[in-house]
């Protein structure tokens, strides 16, 4: 049990995806900008990194490692992820179309963010167990969320303020990015 | 015209219904089979990579080892087929992640040396604990005593990186009590 | 789409090396691949295994998809990009492993995760699957040389100011006096990374080679 909530903080506060493993960038500061784009993209990538990670974490257990072919897990991992995607995007799309409208056009991102197959791999040389996964899976998508969330509340305010030229956008979302990884390093003695 | 033909033809089979996923599984196969065939060729490589980087730090370690033997994670040390010490990894975990330490110890479990394996420490700082002016404390230290000399012990920490030095510390001595039970038990 | 049957010349190949390097480079122009440049870029040996690691992969997976760019069926073209990459990255970290341990070590996940590089598909999609093989060629050469110089000048930077001294291939090149004593540890750190590529890509901009959003 411990070391589950371990895992769990482990990777919500201190090996944040976005602040000290820098997974995720790309979509984080395209879609950074609105707090309301951040919670479905947010929620979209904890999604599919748990679905991800039981599947992977089942075939790497269950079907790589027995069969010593674990070095095939690059090109197997990211098979199942686009996979994984496009069924995820076709049963939100037939069940619910208010979480599809929010979600949808994130999907298709999701299969080339380095955090899902970031998260997988992880798990993977970590030799997690199917729980240990589902759970790391969740504390990196929380993490991931919940900066997204901070950042884009940020950057709202931020557009207010009159900030130099050259640094008006991207500069000044790294600087920003910057200052709350620092922050987030005071977590490190935490576990 | 026999150019002609030939892409009216492989417009056809271009045409098919399943022509998309019949490629695609192509694609995969040859794929695998390529991967095979690389891993086929740089296995053994790889496996000699890994036992030689250990049988290295056991000689630096050992210097008069002639032979080891591996049981229950445990490196027996032989000479003249006579147990002359023992080396183990402890594992820990530390700033960036985790620390692989092999701990040499000798016929009296006082440690003999050890050899930080493998860290994602910071550079420059945490990393620092692979340095001997940090590892060549341990030497001749008994398990009680592996402890960092801000919690009593006689092992002190890298300046600003704590955390680094005590997981060292920590994961060396935790093994070393674990390992020292398994040798007594089967009497190596 | 017709086929431009545009004659090869070695003019054409320099060009299209160039453009890789300078007009699109992938990192401060395009604002591609942004988590091996972060995350490889602790010190300079890193970052030019990383950049050695991406100009293999980016060229072996523009000259195949090139090669077979007619046949392949739109549907599932971005599947087939994906599984040609992802073999190339494992042929890549399965040849480090054996030949390179130490680098592959401390790429550690970082190494598999070129598959995801942004980079890489965006070549196979834009160029790779519309243009003949050797342009391809060229193509992946230089986008993959404009991302190895930008990891080189991003860990030049981190390593130097982070550690104080530089360090190619386990030889010291210089160390600074009083920076290596008590160097700014923080450079090498998550932060300094994103305060690196803030101020980088502000000073491209303000150099006029990066245009506004």
């Amino acid at each position: 049990m411990n070391s589950l909530f371990t895992i769990f903080l482990g990777m919500v506060l201190i090996d944040n995806f976005i602040l000290s493993k820098f997974l995720g960038l790309c979509p984080f500061f395209g879609v950074s900008k609105k707090l309301s784009n951040a919670v479905s993209m947010g929620t979209a990538v904890t999604l599919v990194m748990v679905i991800a990670s039981i599947a992977t974490s089942v075939i790497y257990n269950y079907i790589l490692i027995p069969y010593k072919v674990e070095f095939m897990n690059i090109i197997i991992y990211i098979l199942v992820i686009a996979a994984l995607v496009q069924i995820v995007e076709i049963v939100i799309k037939r069940t619910n179309i208010v979480l599809y409208n929010a979600l949808g056009i994130y999907l298709p991102l999701i299969t080339t963010n380095c955090a899902v197959l970031g998260v997988t791999l992880i798990n993977a040389q970590n030799n997690y167990s199917l729980v240990q996964s589902i759970i790391s899976a969740l504390g990196g998508g929380l993490g991931f969320t919940l900066i997204l969330i901070i950042m884009s509340a940020i950057r709202e305010k931020n557009e207010l303020a009159d900030t130099p030229k050259s640094m008006q956008g991207l500069p000044i979302a790294f600087i920003i990015a910057s200052l709350l990884s620092l922050a987030f390093m005071g977590f490190n003695g935490l576990l | 015209m026999a150019k002609g033909k030939n892409k009216n033809s492989s417009i056809k089979i271009m045409q098919n219904k399943f022509y998309p996923v019949i490629f695609l599984a192509i694609i995969v196969l040859v794929a695998v089979v390529l991967l095979m065939y690389v891993n086929n060729i740089t296995r053994a490589k790889i496996l000699e990579q890994r036992e030689a980087k250990i049988v290295n730090q056991l000689k630096n370690i050992f210097p008069d080892v002639d032979k080891y033997e591996f049981k229950d994670d445990i490196y027996i040390i032989l000479k003249d087929n006579k147990s002359i010490g023992y080396a183990f990894i402890a594992k820990g975990k530390g700033y960036g992640g985790e620390i692989q330490t092999l701990v040499g110890i000798d016929k009296d479990f006082a440690v003999k040396e050890i050899t930080v394996m493998s860290n994602s420490e910071t550079p420059g700082l945490g990393s620092k604990i692979t340095l001997s002016s940090f590892t060549g404390q341990f030497k001749g230290l008994k398990s009680s005593e592996v402890v960092l000399s801000k919690d009593g012990g006689q092992v002190d920490a890298i300046t600003g990186a704590t955390i680094s030095s005590r997981a060292v510390t920590d994961s060396v001595r935790k093994e070393l009590d674990k390992k020292i039970e398994i040798i007594k038990k089967n009497n190596y | 789409m017709i086929e431009t049957k545009e004659k090869f010349t070695a003019k054409k190949f320099w060009k299209e090396l160039a453009k890789g390097i300078v007009l699109t480079n992938p990192v401060f122009v395009l604002i591609l691949g942004l988590c091996p440049t972060l995350a490889v870029t602790t010190s300079i040996n890193n970052a030019l295994g990383m950049g050695a690691g991406v100009i293999f992969v980016l060229l072996g997976s523009n000259i195949i998809i090139s090669l077979i760019r007619k046949i392949t069926p739109n549907m599932v073209r971005i599947p087939v990009f994906i599984v040609v990459i992802a073999a190339f990255v494992t042929i890549l970290s399965l040849l480090f492993e054996a030949y390179i341990p130490p680098l592959y070590e401390s790429l550690g996940i970082y190494l598999p995760l070129i598959v995801v590089n942004c980079i890489i598909l965006g070549r196979a999609e834009v160029f790779a699957s519309k243009n003949p093989v050797l342009l391809s060629m060229a193509d992946g050469i230089g986008v993959g040389l404009g991302f190895t110089v930008s990891l080189i000048i991003i860990s030049f930077l981190r390593e130097v100011l982070g550690t104080g001294s530089l360090e190619i291939f386990g030889k010291k090149l210089f160390a600074i006096p009083v920076l290596s004593q008590s160097p700014l540890t923080i450079f090498i750190m998550p932060p300094g990374a994103f305060i690196v590529i803030a101020l980088l890509m502000a000073l491209f901009r303000l150099l006029g080679v990066l245009k506004n959003e």
